[in-house]
């Protein structure tokens, strides 16, 4: 159970330096005391992830093109593994693809947001996304409510 | 009627010919009865002549006898006792003779056995009279008494001998006359059955006759038949083929040669004579359909190649099945089509499908760069003017945030009409999407749930009808009516708030869409109303064009691609959609769809 305190845990992995900066930024405006961590493609954050003494991540915002190895890879990896079942994921990409959002339902991610072009709407998805009472969330997730709208 | 088929039907022949030869047997054999009994009374009467002969001699042997007898009692010359008088010999010859003439008479028998004692008696008769001449011991009146009594025995005998003979004439008259009578009757009959033959033979004869004229038509029109088949077999470029599985012996139409590249008959039909011509790649496969069908009896189509005499190659196609002839014997009959022009024309066919599926490939990627690459950039760019306007708000001149706001809005076009082209290509590529049975009424309620907040700003009321269940792709269903209602709010007047109206409509007897009537049988006509600020009825056609834009206002914030895409939907759909307007009265879409069959 992971509760909603101030030590959460998140990471971010996405090949785009601007966006990981846009979204430290982010974080950082809305003076959230959480841990962030990020990544510049999908192998490194496998490679973080396979370290066995990791401090375990609460929510994991993942960008779907990415070099060397995909979103949706790092998706299906993450979601194999049993040591990650309490993980969050968002999917956190530019595509809003009708097949995009079905894949990544189908693999487990747990929401689907749309990069926003406008940072005051960043800071509000980020808000919004880490204050999801997940459990109540996940339970009730379908296809219209894995979409997130602002 | 019935006369007449049965005329017509071969088994006439049959008949008529078994009733000539019944009659022809008939009548033969009534003559030859006939000639038998004739032949039989003509011998009676021979015989019956010949017995009278007979009997009149025996009676002038007695009359000789007794005349001499009295010539000697008279005279007393004993000249008239010479000459073997009284000598029975000869009439014992005579009355033989008769015995044997008469001899399958009895009534006779008994009259010659009669007669036979007759004599005797008349022989003593005679003794007697001549001894008592010779003695000279009686006198005249008994010797004459004794004549007297002589002569009536003979007289008697001769009566008896005459009632005989006449007996015997009026018989055979009798017999001659009914003889006759018989002969009469039966050459009329014979007359008759002669001429009945006679009729039923010129019947016949005149039905060979018609059945040849007809059986020579009949010849000549297949003969027609013959040359025209072969003739369009030319034309057509098939030949055909016949094999008798039980004699084995093939049969080649004509063009069958020249399928070959060869003048008919060139070679004799055999099936190896053409296997010479099948490519070696294809011989095995062609022999294990071919020979195994005669077995089977299963129909076959082979595709096969055969190289020309001039190295050309061709494709055949041989289609075979199964018949019996008139001899119950089973016949594979087979029909071969050169496919070589065909086959060029598909290969080129699927080199283009190939070649048009790259290209279709290369626009999907392309369109990828456009819905992904290229948004991303753009969307780059409106957050770093975010983040400018954000933190540097201060420091910036007002001109500067009239800049930035500018560019903003330019970023902000270039993303919708991004955004449209991808729908725009997606809509293309509709008519491969899968359809399925979609209620519109729920689509309707779903898309204005997802306008609301629009609808909400617009203060717009939105009304919608019962509307019919169509087969379509439903998320292109849902564009369609997002774009239509998107437009209607945003082309609306700035006074009045926007009205809104979905319905179905009944199709008038006189709905023509580019010359084509459409019909009430077949499409849901769905007609989308509002009271914005409309346009010339000129450019109603316009609209549907891609980049078509009429207004160029800013305030209105249009790509030009929204109604270029619900064509595109409509048209994969096989519907229709037009537009009828007003300047400032306002717009109506009528869109019609197939009904669901």
């Amino acid at each position: 159970m992971i509760s909603h305190n101030d030590s959460m845990h998140i990471l971010i992995a996405d090949d785009d330096e601007d966006d990981r900066t846009f979204f430290s930024e982010a974080m950082m405006e809305l003076k959230m005391n959480n841990k962030l961590t990020l990544f510049n493609d999908g192998k490194d954050l496998m490679d973080y992830l396979s370290c066995p003494d990791i401090v375990m991540p609460h929510i994991l915002f993942l960008d779907l093109n990415m070099p060397y190895m995909s979103g949706f890879e790092c998706l299906k990896e993450i979601r194999a593994d049993d040591r990650f079942k309490d993980v969050s994921i968002a999917i956190y990409s530019t595509s809003s693809s009708e097949k995009d959002i079905e894949d990544t339902f189908v693999e487990g991610a747990n929401i689907y947001i749309k990069k926003p072009n406008d940072f005051s709407n960043l800071k509000k998805v980020i808000k919004e996304v880490v204050n999801i009472n997940w459990q109540f969330h996940s339970s009730g997730l379908n296809k219209e409510t894995f979409f997130f709208s602002i | 009627m019935k006369l007449l088929k049965l005329y017509k039907s071969p088994e006439i022949f049959k008949i008529a010919l078994i009733i000539a030869i019944v009659v022809v047997g008939y009548i033969a054999s009534v003559f030859y009865g006939q000639m038998k009994n004739l032949d039989s009374s003509v011998e009676l009467i021979t015989n019956s002549t010949k017995t009278q002969l007979e009997l009149e001699k025996i009676l002038s042997i007695i009359t000789m006898y007794e005349s001499n007898l009295r010539g000697y009692y008279i005279t007393k010359d004993e000249a008239y006792l010479k000459d073997r008088f009284l000598r029975r010999g000869e009439i014992d010859e005579n009355i033989k003779k008769i015995k044997i003439l008469v001899a399958n008479n009895p009534s006779l028998i008994e009259d010659v056995d009669l007669l036979n004692t007759l004599v005797d008696r008349r022989f003593n008769l005679f003794r007697e009279t001549l001894l008592m001449a010779k003695s000279n011991k009686a006198d005249t009146a008994t010797f004459n008494a004794k004549i007297k009594q002589s002569s009536e025995f003979t007289m008697a005998m001769k009566d008896f001998v005459y009632k005989t003979i006449n007996t015997e004439g009026a018989k055979i008259k009798a017999h001659n006359l009914n003889h006759q009578f018989d002969l009469r009757d039966s050459i009329i009959s014979a007359f008759l059955l002669v001429l009945l033959s006679l009729l039923i033979l010129l019947l016949s004869f005149n039905k060979i006759n018609v059945d040849v004229i007809e059986l020579k038509k009949t010849n000549d029109e297949l003969q027609f038949l013959y040359l025209s088949f072969n003739k369009a077999e030319k034309i057509a470029g098939f030949g055909h083929w016949k094999v008798n599985t039980v004699t084995g012996v093939y049969t080649f139409s004509d063009n069958f040669y020249r399928l070959f590249g060869v003048e008919p008959n060139a070679f004799e039909p055999t099936f190896d004579n053409v296997a010479k011509f099948i490519h070696p790649d294809d011989l095995d496969y062609v022999i294990k359909s071919h020979k195994g069908s005669l077995i089977s009896h299963d129909s076959t189509v082979i595709t096969y190649r055969i190289i020309l005499d001039n190295g050309e190659t061709r494709y055949i196609d041989s289609v075979g099945s199964f018949t019996q002839n008139s001899k119950g014997e089973v016949v594979k009959t087979g029909v071969s089509h050169d496919l070589t022009e065909v086959y060029k024309k598909t290969l080129k066919l699927e080199e283009n499908n190939f070649e048009l599926k790259s290209i279709n490939e290369e626009l999907e990627s392309f369109n990828n760069i456009v819905s992904h690459d290229l948004q991303e950039p753009l969307r780059k760019i409106q957050m770093f003017i975010s983040r400018i306007v954000d933190t540097n708000n201060e420091t910036i001149s007002e001109q500067g945030k009239i800049y930035l706001s500018k560019i903003r809005i330019s970023a902000n076009k270039m993303q919708s009409l991004l955004i449209d082209l991808v729908d725009y290509s997606r809509a293309i590529k509709g008519d491969k999407e899968v359809k399925q049975i979609i209620n519109l009424n729920d689509v309707v309620n779903q898309v204005l749930e997802d306008l609301s907040s629009n609808i909400e700003e617009e203060k717009a009321v939105i009304t919608a009808g019962v509307l019919p269940e169509i087969n379509g792709v439903s998320f292109q269903i849902e564009q369609l009516l997002v774009n239509l209602i998107v437009n209607a709010l945003k082309y609306s007047k700035d006074d009045i708030p926007p009205e809104i109206s979905i319905n179905r409509e009944d199709i008038g007897p006189d709905e023509v869409f580019e010359g084509k009537l459409i019909l009430d049988h077949d499409y849901y006509k769905i007609v989308i109303k509002d009271n914005g600020i409309g346009f010339k009825q000129e450019y109603a056609e316009k609209i549907f064009v891609l980049f078509q834009r009429l207004e160029t206002d800013s305030k209105y914030s249009g790509t030009g691609v929204g109604l270029a895409i619900c064509k595109k939907i409509v048209d994969s759909h096989k519907g229709y959609i037009k537009a009828q307007s007003e300047p400032n009265i306002g717009t109506t879409f009528s869109i019609f769809l197939p009904k669901v069959v």
